[in-house]
């Protein structure tokens, strides 16, 4: 099966990116920064206690030594323990990882209704003062950077239309409703950022789509406009939106860093953050491998769909 | 049949018109609203009625008024002069960024798209791994393993923006080279015995301008957003510099009190991606290609 070898080949090679990008991180953060003991301790720190950090972190064997034993563990499931709290970075990443999930769920549940609706009016109302306005607002959101939207839907529902609270702060103990609220808002922000990009190429697709023979011919059968328009014309003009819906499940993971930060929802996003300032290393390297991990494996989705619903990428 | 006369245009003002109105409307927009946001970062510092660590321009968090379009901050600071002195700050390291990302990430992509083999492996490779690490969060390791000696250094900022924006530059240059390098006059260029250095300066990069043209105002439309990005989040520039994104950070818990002091330095750094990302959609036509804007 050549599909099969593609699909094996594509993720062989993004295995090999992962190790790479391991590598880096490991240099960029532990092999870079020379002395990574005084790094982390600062310039007041006592002889004694830069012996000990550097034994608690085998900083005493060579370079090569420790990024094994490092990606040993990494692979194994141990990613140590964090230099802050000694508690182990698996414990403390967990409910992050869940709370990022569950938030990444609600933004692509807002994200495809943000997606189709504008697009659909656009393509229907095509050149008229409404497709332009739309435009105008999907080009100036595009422009808008995530934190700057965040912070305007903030003020907007919390402090002109007071329906949604202000800091995002949940744990296990709230309840399902809590958890809601507490998500709208960064989720919008990022389904919003993410919607803007689709809906600007879902137009253009509908578009094409609508002018295509097979479009007239469903008209000229009589079928009604609604009809042709949600059966026949928006399943083909989604299939190019697909890659770029893979794409933004991409960005999420960088997108959530931001969002997080500002609305203070204990993500994943605000743990890198706020271990990249505490200056937590085994943390730290925990969250990137991760984030790089879902970008891989998103657009290695992505890839593999395009093959999938494009028989013509197959022989290459 | 009267013959028409068809004089020739006699003032070369009236050619440039002509010429202006052949350009896309985005493009003239665009170019509009950057030349409006370029002279205020030049000539800004001179008229900006009041200095950008001034305190006690007026009563904190007096809100909006004439003497004060942006309102106060909570230091007594006048935001509008705060946001017209950071402009040339904005505008200086995003461009030095995106260009010494250009220039690093041209020169390697062309050649790695160029010499092909072990040497376009190993790059490609390396470069995947590099965007495999969502931008935002390669650009705060980048800064963190830089250290706190670094930290607030204006130099650092311009250097991750490049770190961030060479992988992708040098993705799109391998593809141009590909394509260029099966055309005839690179194989002559190749038997006449040039190096493959000369083959890229004087053969790649010329045919390679459109390409990296766009892209360079593409990847700088989004410089103020990555820049503004690691202000907000305090791993960019350090207080008091008027950096909008950092601006935008420092004013946000008041932003009940006084909404105008996060929308103006908002709406600085929001009307400047606008310009210029219809300047980079208007050129990308001009000059016959297609731009996917976005940040990804």
């Amino acid at each position: 099966m050549p599909i099969l070898r593609l699909v094996a080949g594509r993720i062989l090679l993004s295995v090999l990116t992962l190790l790479i990008v391991s590598l880096i991180v490991f240099a960029v953060l532990e092999v870079l920064p020379g002395d990574v003991a005084s790094r982390i301790l600062g310039r007041d720190a006592t002889p004694e206690a830069l012996e000990l950090l550097r034994i608690k972190l085998g900083l005493n064997d060579p370079a090569p030594v420790r990024y094994l034993h490092w990606l040993g563990g990494l692979l194994s499931g141990d990613f140590g323990q964090s230099l802050v709290s000694s508690r182990p970075v698996t414990d403390i990443l967990a409910p992050r990882i869940y709370n990022t999930v569950l938030l990444s769920l609600y933004a692509f549940l807002l994200y495809l209704p943000l997606t189709v609706i504008p697009a659909l009016i656009q393509a229907i109302r095509r050149d008229r003062p409404v497709d332009h306005g739309l435009s105008i607002v999907t080009l100036v959101l595009l422009s808008m950077p995530d934190f700057l939207l965040a912070t305007i839907l903030l003020f907007t529902f919390v402090v002109l239309v007071p329906i949604l609270p202000a800091i995002s702060l949940v744990d296990h103990s709230s309840s399902a409703l809590d958890y809601l609220r507490a998500m709208t808002l960064p989720a919008l922000t990022l389904a919003i950022v993410m919607a803007v990009y689709a809906v600007r190429m879902l137009r253009d697709n509908l578009i094409e789509v609508l002018d295509s023979d097979y479009v007239r011919m469903a008209e000229l059968k009589g079928l009604s406009a609604k009809r042709v328009l949600l059966r026949h014309a928006l399943p083909n003009a989604l299939v190019p939106t697909l890659n770029v819906t893979a794409l933004n499940l991409a960005y999420l993971v960088g997108g959530v860093v931001v969002v997080e930060k500002v609305f203070s929802y204990p993500g994943f996003g605000s743990l890198l953050v706020d271990s990249l300032q505490l200056r937590d290393l085994p943390v730290i390297e925990t969250t990137v491998m991760i984030a790089a991990l879902v970008y891989v494996g998103a657009n290695l989705i992505a890839d593999i769909a395009a093959v999938l619903l494009n028989p013509r990428l197959r022989t290459a | 049949m009267a013959i028409e006369q068809v004089s020739a245009p006699k003032q070369t003002s009236f050619r440039y018109r002509v010429l202006w109105r052949q350009t896309p409307q985005s493009f003239r927009i665009g170019l509009i609203v950057l030349l409006v946001h370029l002279i205020v970062a030049i000539t800004g510092p001179f008229w900006a009625p009041y200095g950008f660590s001034q305190m006690g321009t007026g009563i904190p968090l007096s809100g909006m008024s004439w003497t004060h379009p942006f309102g106060i901050d909570q230091l007594g600071r006048d935001v509008f002069s705060r946001v017209v002195h950071g402009s040339h700050i904005v505008i200086l390291l995003s461009l030095s960024g995106t260009a010494i990302g250009l220039l690093a990430g041209a020169v390697l992509g062309l050649l790695s798209g160029y010499l092909g083999g072990w040497f376009d492996n190993l790059l490609q490779r390396l470069l995947e791994a590099l965007i495999s690490i969502p931008f935002l969060v390669l650009a705060l390791i980048a800064i963190a393993s830089a250290g706190p000696e670094l930290s607030g250094n204006p130099i650092l900022v311009v250097l991750v923006v490049a770190l961030v924006y060479a992988p992708r530059i040098a993705r799109i240059a391998r593809a141009a080279a590909m394509d260029i390098a099966t055309r005839d006059f690179v194989t002559v260029a190749r038997l006449r015995g040039e190096s493959a250095w000369s083959v890229m300066r004087r053969e790649l990069l010329p045919n390679a301008t459109g390409v990296l043209l766009v892209e360079f105002a593409l990847r700088a439309g989004y410089a103020p957003v990555l820049v503004g990005s690691l202000g907000f989040l305090g791993f960019g520039l350090r207080p008091p510099t008027p950096e909008w994104g950092l601006m935008i950070s420092e004013n946000r818990a008041l932003i009940i009190i006084t909404p105008i002091t996060v929308l103006g330095p908002g709406l600085a750094l929001a009307s400047l991606v606008v310009g210029l990302n219809l300047f980079t959609e208007g050129l990308a036509r001009i000059l016959g290609r297609t731009v996917r804007l976005g940040n990804q």
